[in-house]
């Protein structure tokens, strides 16, 4: 059961600023509640005033730059990212996770926004986004700063948002020609145990480049550096040894914790073979066999 | 198949409640209101043992809307603590507390919302101490003692056998042996001695425990609530505020799913106390996190040791069943009993010896779960047989048809015999399932069978029907619709006997001012023990019937015949409703009919004969995914001996929703807990089985062969589809990877661990 | 603590309210409204025993705030029939047996009718993936699936029985 809270509905991301600003850690950003209320029903967190960022006007759209990049708003909920044609056609993997992030009903209501915001450590969307060299901005009364998605991620429930600054948008760029991307999640509770994204560019037989990100094992989503590392510029050929390496340095990296989800040897297991199997169905969708 | 000569047994009409439920407009206790309702909210302990020191109320007391505080020392009640095993559960914790979530403080406010907020401003003085939490460590010979003297509730007479063993943890030990065990070990070509582990469960019914009481001027308790045991609670709580039956109203409106969970007395006791202190209506509805702090389904740990001829025949079992059954016995040690009694499955076993000791530990209390212990039995025992059957070189389908009772065969010296045919029941679904056929690459497919004397033991159920002056019928029986279909069920045998329309016959809802005694509606004991209390009442009402319009017609009843809803003699004919105004020559009157079912008098180990045996047959195919260890389940077959399907579609839909109730315990589903903690109270981290779980192919045959004890032939169904769901699948896995769990849920972490460690060492590097 | 102003659409029917703004649509259609038929179970979201429809879209009452719904159109399991005559998927319900306790069956037939809705003749397997997010814990299942496939035949364009969703 929920306690009582007053409810600000600013016009504006300078007066939503302000109003964070003036009630500090009594206040909290609403942009779907489908995480905030749930906790706050719990009792594990409560605020005086939630302050509702849908009803500022122009962060709910989506819409792609002329160099492709694709902006959501802060207020987008994972329904309309889901249903967009634009995003369908061009961020295709994007599509495909947000249609399973949750059930139904939640995607209607929750923002992707929020859903960075929360950084509940299971969830889906930070780690394909990462592979997408997604930014995003956040603002504040007079200000505004953008950030590569991996610096929003401080810890678990914990991002480098400033106590009056809010998430506006979130940027994401197209790959380059000959990419693709995927995401892969394994997991028997509601929420996702292990989440695989990748991103991959083929050329002249080789990987052009590779990206790695994983999400739900650790405390925060993460790009698995090393392991792009590995993989980059590794001839497709190769690729069964190169990946088996990468899916090692990526489990290795991942920082897994053991939690009712399993155990953090199995989630290093697991990031692994879902490294492989992502990759896999990233180049299959560029028709690239993989040597088996 | 029923004969044709019956207008509505046998038939799948439509459920009486379905429109009022495709519509919203079905009420539960979750839905109602009385005027001046007022609202409990309970502060739960957050520890699993602690003891109190006092409780500071003023600020709670003080807040907005409270009406009332209370601790178990200001509840108007005669007796504090109450249960159907023993008397040994608190309404509020008395002093001490025993689980994590046990109620200790009771807040009553004009709003749930007023209730809520003044639990944080209470003040609980407590000194935690050390916590028993396994079943194992509750064991140990220095365990601290849970519980003293213990109190037995005398309420039921197969209960009347209870056995605590004095100075430890265990509230009743059930054993039971024949023949010559060290004979036969010594004479088998294989003995198998090993382990198997069911953990606690929670119902999750989804309507969460509900109650709403008021204290009327005269005295008298009247209770709404959704519980399968309206007259049980009853007289429980007749025994708390020390005044008769009859001052005491139990009423059930439709459920929102029960599995056991509702079983016995749960809140009402703490509704009904806080009612008379208030002198206002209160209703204490539980989240369902607060459900599942009330009441668990046992975790159990079973080892078993069986000795066996190398053909693969039977000779001897040792059933060791060890069940935690929490801080307080609710209906553990039944439970306990008919695990034991159950454990070594559907065979016949030469030579036998069981234990089942039910455990007190500082856990949430567990009781009744669908099938009263043969899931937790059943996954050790079928589990074991393909175990066997390996080590034999045997197939699982043979080995068991070779053991398998036969109809007329005992079971149990002086129990009623095997009542229907286990071959045909395991054959139907291993054809089903293909068996026999090589295994795809991948694939491994698995069997399981088992039974349970079903029907409840020694228990009574009573109906009455009336047969008003317009024709209509009430039907008055204590079951509770819980979804299963009673009302439905029971209003066909009753139209069917009586020889009126279906359409005609009006299902009362529990009360227990009206309706007369029912035991309660568990152990699948409604359409077989209810339903020939209600084929009794229906049967006197129709020979009444035809007495009076034999009067009437100048005839005797032995020429006549009632059917559709008419009475013919020759070429004449007379509607019911002519009968009965004719006979009272007024537009008023009615012919009241009653019947009665009261069990026979043999009362072997369990107290009472079997009515009848429901059995379970299930077969999976499953392909696992060597890398994650995930289990898919492409194929799953169950089938239940029903006897006689009254109502075929419900028992299909009966059978389906156990069997994949079965899934979730083999796959996922568990409670979690650390130190007495639930971690996962809540349907975030507790797994129920979805439509994403529901197997590509998923079937229910029912087995008909007219030759239950209940009406038409029929037998109870409904707890026997969850049976074999975790063994089966189990089964399968181990054809599939060659690894056998013995730890249920078969996790898709459990099955890679399996994995791994039965990769040979060298090549696991 | 200021309340919110919501005008809202409930089955057709326009309702003028005030509402607190901690208020969960849950406790404004069962307590304010007296839309009983709307059931409350996990409270998390999970269960989908809460769905209705919010112009048009499924959402969890139980953890959307009521003022939500300010100049929206809500639909519940009250608002499907049409007199004595059901909604095509109630029948389909009926007739499959697709229900037990009836506790999770208003939000099971209201996710039905978004679905149907957005996708009027779904394979099983988008079935399956759709209504995932609303739990049964009697039927098994399989009985609601054949339902919801034969609502699809009886609302695609063309059936004879069909009237829209």
């Amino acid at each position: 059961m929920l306690r009582p809270f007053e409810l600000a509905e600013p016009a504006s991301v300078g007066e939503a600023s302000a109003l964070l600003a003036r009630h500090g850690e009594a206040a909290r950003l609403y942009a779907g509640g489908t995480e905030l209320l749930l906790a706050m029903k719990e009792g594990l967190v409560h605020y005086d005033y939630l302050v509702n960022v849908k009803t500022i006007p122009g962060l709910g759209g989506l819409r792609r730059d002329g160099d492709g990049t694709l902006r959501i708003g802060a207020a987008a909920t994972h329904r309309a990212v889901e249903r967009d044609p634009v995003v369908r056609e061009h961020f295709t993997a994007l599509a495909r996770m947000e249609a399973d992030v949750a059930n139904v009903r939640v995607r209607t209501v929750g923002t992707l926004g929020g859903n960075l915001c929360f950084a509940e450590p299971h969830a889906d969307p930070g780690a394909l986004l990462q592979v997408f060299d997604a930014t995003v901005r956040l603002e504040r009364a007079g200000r505004a700063r953008t950030l590569p998605l991996e610096a929003l991620f401080v810890g678990p429930f914990e991002t480098c948002l400033e106590g009056d600054e809010l998430l506006t948008e979130i940027a994401v760029p197209p790959l380059p020609p000959r990419s693709a991307a995927a995401y892969l999640k394994f997991g028997f509770l509601e929420r996702p145990s292990v989440g695989v994204a990748v991103a991959v560019t083929v050329a002249d037989g080789h990987f052009a480049d590779a990206r790695v990100a994983v999400g739900s094992v650790g405390p925060v989503p993460r790009r698995m550096r090393e392991a792009e590392a590995v993989l980059r510029e590794k001839a497709i050929a190769e690729s069964p040894a190169a990946l088996e390496e990468a899916g090692r340095l990526a489990a290795r990296a991942a920082d897994a914790v053991t939690d009712l989800h399993g155990s953090a040897e199995y989630k290093e297991h697991l990031v692994a073979v879902l490294l492989r199997r992502a990759f896999r169905q990233a180049l299959a969708s560029l028709g690239v066999r993989e040597p088996s | 198949m029923a004969p044709e000569t019956l207008a509505v047994v046998g038939r799948s009409v439509p459920r009486l409640d379905a429109r009022e439920k495709v519509t919203g407009a079905a009420r539960y206790v979750t839905d109602l209101a009385l005027p001046e309702m007022v609202h409990a909210r309970l502060w739960r302990s957050p520890v699993p043992h602690a003891r109190l020191h006092g409780v500071g109320v003023e600020r709670a007391a003080a807040a907005p809307g409270v009406l009332a505080v209370c601790t178990a020392a200001d509840l108007p009640v005669r007796r504090l603590c109450y249960g159907p095993a023993y008397k040994d559960q608190p309404i509020l914790a008395d002093g001490v507390v025993r689980y994590a979530g046990e109620p200790v403080v009771a807040v009553v406010a004009d709003t749930p919302a007023h209730a809520e907020a003044a639990l944080p401003l209470l003040d609980v003085r407590f000194e935690e101490l050390q916590a028993v939490t396994t079943a194992e460590a509750a064991l140990a010979p220095d365990a601290p003692l849970i519980h003293g003297a213990l109190d037995p509730a005398g309420h039921f007479r197969d209960l009347s056998g209870l056995r605590p063993i004095a100075g430890t943890n265990v509230c009743h030990h059930w054993h039971a042996e024949r023949g010559d065990l060290a004979a036969a070990f010594a004479e088998a070509d294989l003995v198998v001695d090993d382990a198997y582990h069911y953990p606690a469960l929670s119902h999750h019914a989804l309507e969460p425990h509900c109650v709403i009481a008021r204290v009327e001027a005269d005295g008298s308790f009247t209770v709404w609530t959704g519980t399968q045991h309206p007259f049980p609670v009853r007289r429980e709580l007749a025994e708390i505020f020390d005044v008769p039956l009859a001052r005491v109203q139990v009423i059930v409106p439709l459920i929102g799913g029960a599995f056991g969970g509702k079983c016995y007395t749960k809140i009402e006791p703490i509704a009904a106390a806080l009612a008379a202190r208030v002198r206002r209506p209160v209703r204490l509805a539980l989240s369902l996190e607060e459900s599942a702090r009330t009441i668990t389904r046992h975790a159990v740990t079973v080892r078993l040791k069986t000795a066996i001829r190398r053909d693969g025949t039977l000779l001897a079992r040792e059933c060791d069943v060890v069940l935690d059954t929490g801080a307080y016995a609710d209906i553990g040690p039944r439970v306990a009993t008919k695990a034991g009694y159950r454990a070594p499955g559907p065979y016949r076993i030469p030579h036998l010896r069981i234990d089942a000791r039910c455990v007190y530990t500082h856990n949430v209390p567990a009781g009744a779960y669908r099938g009263y212990g043969v899931p937790q039995v059943t996954w050790a025992s079928e589990s074991q047989l393909d175990g066997i059957a390996e080590r034999l070189g045997l197939d699982p389908l043979a080995l068991r048809l070779r053991n398998l009772l036969k109809r007329g065969e005992e079971y149990v010296a002086g129990d009623t015999p095997m009542d229907g045919d286990l071959a045909e029941g395991l054959g139907a679904v291993a054809r089903a399932v293909g068996w026999g056929v090589p295994d795809a690459p991948g694939r491994g497919q698995g069997l399981a069978c088992a039974m349970k004397d079903g029907g409840g033991t020694h228990t009574v159920s009573m109906a009455v029907v009336r047969v008003h002056a317009d024709g209509s019928v009430s039907l008055f029986a204590g079951t509770v619709e819980v979804g299963q279909g009673a009302r439905t069920v029971l209003a066909q045998i009753a139209a069917e006997t009586l020889g009126v329309p279906f359409e005609t016959v009006v299902a009362v809802a529990p009360d227990t001012a009206l309706t007369p005694y029912d035991h309660g509606t568990s152990a699948s004991r409604s359409t077989t023990v209810m339903g020939l209390a209600v084929q009794a009442a229906a049967r006197d009402a129709r020979e009444q019937l035809l007495r009076l319009a034999a009067d009437l017609l100048g005839t005797d009843p032995a020429a006549l015949d009632l059917r559709g809803g008419r009475v013919v003699h020759g070429d004449r004919a007379l509607s019911v409703a002519e009968v009965v105004r004719g006979h009272f020559g007024l537009v008023g009157g009615e012919v009241t009919g009653v019947g009665t079912f009261v069990p026979g008098a043999w009362s072997g180990s369990l107290g009472g004969a079997t009515v009848f045996w429901e059995t379970g047959m299930g077969a999976a195919e499953v392909e696992v995914d060597p890398d994650t260890g995930a289990v898919r389940i492409h194929k799953y077959v169950s089938a239940a001996d029903v006897g006689t399907a009254i109502n075929p579609r419900e028992c299909a839909g009966q059978d389906e929703g156990a069997a994949l109730q079965g899934l979730g315990p083999a796959l996922f589903e568990a409670r979690a807990s650390e130190a007495g903690q639930l971690l996962n109270p809540g349907l975030i981290d507790y797994r129920l089985p979805t439509f994403l779980d529901l197997p590509d192919r998923f079937d229910t045959l029912l087995i008909e062969n007219a030759d239950g004890p209940g009406p038409f032939g029929s037998k109870g169904v409904g707890e026997s589809g969850t049976f074999c769901a975790a063994p089966a699948i189990g089964n399968a896995i181990a054809r599939a990877t060659g690894v056998r769990l013995r730890e249920v849920p078969m996790t898709p972490e459990r099955v890679w661990r399996a994995l791994q460690d039965a990769r040979p060492k060298a090549s696991a590097s | 603590m200021s309340d919110v102003a919501v005008a809202v659409t409930v089955n057709g029917e326009r309702h003028e309210l005030t509402v607190p703004p901690w208020e969960t649509l849950l406790e404004c259609l069962r307590d304010r409204l007296g839309l009983l038929g709307t059931k409350k179970s996990c409270d998390v979201q999970v269960c989908g025993a809460c769905t209705v429809l919010l112009d048009e879209e499924p959402v969890s009452a139980c953890t959307l705030l009521a003022f939500e719904a300010r100049g929206r159109r809500l639909r519940t399991i009250e608002g499907l029939a049409e007199g004595d005559d059901l909604h095509p998927v109630q029948e389909a319900f009926v007739e499959h047996g697709a229900l037990q306790c009836g506790f999770c069956t208003p939000g099971m037939i209201m996710a039905t009718v978004a679905l149907l809705q957005e996708n009027p003749t779904p394979t099983p397997d988008e079935v399956k993936h759709y209504m995932r997010g609303n739990i049964c814990r009697c039927t098994g299942y399989k009985s609601i699936l054949e339902a919801i496939l034969a609502a699809s035949r009886r609302l695609a364009p063309g059936a004879e029985t069909g009237r829209g969703a």
